[in-house]
């Protein structure tokens, strides 16, 4: 079978000489759950922005179900769905226009979309918010906003980076069951998160990146077998540990 | 490859929408500025100037005004358009959709084209009200007001690709384009120069924009026609493949 995503020694420098990523290598199966664990900077969104285009990889390779996402973009992004760590969307429009105009721009008809949208805004329970300027909406309703744009259109391949960052909890359980559902029915999901108990939850796979490099990818299971489980391999593999156990001592 | 249509006119009614919650910005204040250069120069110093040939000044003139508009609305159109989405990261919506770079520059282009072809119009019925509006031609027209606006709004993406901060948006348009406009034959023939200032117009391009478009309007023209027009197309060419290539390679857009 295809592999929903399959990157190989991708290598990322910035302009400015920085090295976010320095050797990526991994592949998810298609209908994996797969968390991507990382401390900040360790190249997660820097992995993610070169899968979907708004970052140019500097080498390395990326196909996206089979197909090429730098040499054969415009067919690569019709699969996938990104829900970005940022706000990037204009303060002043409506909720329903992102999430209209992002159906749009992958030439969704004017009817599916508006269905699509329709069932989107109910389901993130935007209704009463939909005509509301994204400037004017809290924190957490922002974050819904982002996520009906990213599965807009019905991506199989469903990229969150820190989905829940900033939301309560009820928002946080709810967009955990949507996600199993959505997992179930078929879509590939890659999920980075800060939250160690929301990958133990959800994920199928993990794999820790550190320093622009792949430090350890696994199922779930192997990270529990293990003492001290998902939290002390994280640590370890980050090259925390020490320093953890040293403060802990203090 | 088909072409995403869907994903075109998005990109074209987003970008109405927007206009549209600057109205002042995005239409009045060209349709007042024009006013003002038609009711002066053209009415009130243009009745103590002789005719030109079976034209007055004031529909002499009004052709350089809708051209200097045009081209106005193009570059600003361009970099409000392509900068303001950088700075917001909206970009990044498009770059993630599967949009080809020259979809991408298509659909920015259009909007360009679209507000120049309205400011033109809204222009053109302020000509009408002092009974100055005059068609020799209809095709060389739209030719004139598509190609130029196409040709700024090219610009306008380089400079909003380009720029780092707002300031550094107008520095084309201030130090470049407006002078270029005024010398490039809005208010005068390029008989009234002294002999040693005439080079000067024809090195600028501006001048065959200007006189292509006051041909198509009033039939009256200094330059070859021809040559401005073959100029005009060769310049678009150029710049809009400087413009997809920079989308290729991610310039200001991709980190």
């Amino acid at each position: 079978m295809t592999p929903a995503l399959e990157i190989s020694h991708l290598r990322k420098v910035y302009r400015s000489g920085t090295v976010a990523v320095e050797d990526v290598s991994l592949t998810i199966q298609e209908g994996d759950f797969f968390g991507f664990l990382g401390p900040n900077g360790a190249g997660k969104s820097t992995t993610i922005h070169c899968i979907t285009g708004i970052s140019n990889p500097t080498s390395g390779t990326i196909r996206i179900f089979g197909v090429d996402a730098v040499a054969n973009y415009r067919e690569a992004r019709k699969l996938v769905g990104l829900s970005p760590q940022e706000f990037n969307v204009d303060p002043f429009a409506n909720a329903r226009n992102i999430v209209d105009w992002m159906g749009g721009y992958f030439g969704m008809h004017s009817a599916e979309r508006k269905r699509r949208v329709d069932m989107l805004i109910e389901r993130f329970e935007l209704v009463p918010h939909a005509n509301k300027a994204f400037r004017e909406l809290s924190g957490g309703l922002k974050r819904r906003v982002i996520l009906a744009r990213a599965m807009v259109n019905n991506p199989k391949l469903l990229i969150l980076d820190e989905p829940t960052a900033g939301v309560d909890v009820e928002l946080r359980m709810d967009l955990w069951r949507y996600l199993q559902e959505l997992n179930r029915d078929g879509t590939t999901i890659l999920l980075t998160s800060h939250y160690l108990e929301e990958i133990e939850r959800l994920c199928k796979t993990i794999a820790i990146v550190a320093k622009g490099r792949i430090v350890r990818n696994g199922p779930k299971e192997e990270f529990f077998t293990e003492p001290g489980g998902l939290e002390r391999a994280y640590l370890a593999a980050t090259g925390k540990a020490a320093d953890h156990v040293a403060v802990a001592a203090k | 490859m088909t072409i995403n249509w869907i994903g075109l006119w998005t990109m074209v009614r987003r970008e109405l929408q927007r206009l549209m919650r600057v109205p002042i910005q995005a239409v009045v204040a060209p349709l007042i500025s024009a006013l003002l250069f038609i009711f002066i120069f053209g009415f009130v110093v243009g009745g103590r100037i002789r005719n030109f040939g079976h034209y007055s000044y004031l529909e002499f003139v009004l052709p350089g005004v809708v051209m200097m508009n045009i081209v106005s609305a193009a570059f600003l159109q361009a970099t409000s358009q392509i900068y303001f989405q950088r700075f917001q990261k909206s970009i990044e919506e498009i770059l993630v959709a599967p949009l080809s770079y020259v979809e991408m520059i298509a659909g920015s282009i259009s909007i360009v084209v679209i507000r120049s072809v309205l400011t033109a119009v809204g222009i053109m019925l302020i000509g009408w009200a002092f009974g100055a509006v005059h068609m020799h031609s209809f095709p060389e027209f739209l030719f004139w007001v598509t190609f130029v606006s196409m040709i700024f709004g090219f610009l306008g993406i380089i400079v909003a690709l380009w720029a780092k901060t707002f300031e550094q948006l107008n520095i084309l348009m201030v130090f470049f384009i407006q002078p270029l406009s005024m010398v490039g034959g809005v208010f005068n023939t390029i008989e009234m120069l002294p002999p040693w200032l005439r080079w000067l117009a024809y090195g600028n391009p501006l001048f065959y924009f200007i006189n292509g478009l006051r041909h198509s309007m009033i039939g009256f023209t200094e330059g070859p026609a021809m040559f401005g027009a073959a100029f005009t197309v060769m310049l678009a060419a150029v710049l809009g493949t400087i413009v997809w290539r920079l989308y290729a390679v991610g310039w200001g857009l991709r980190e």
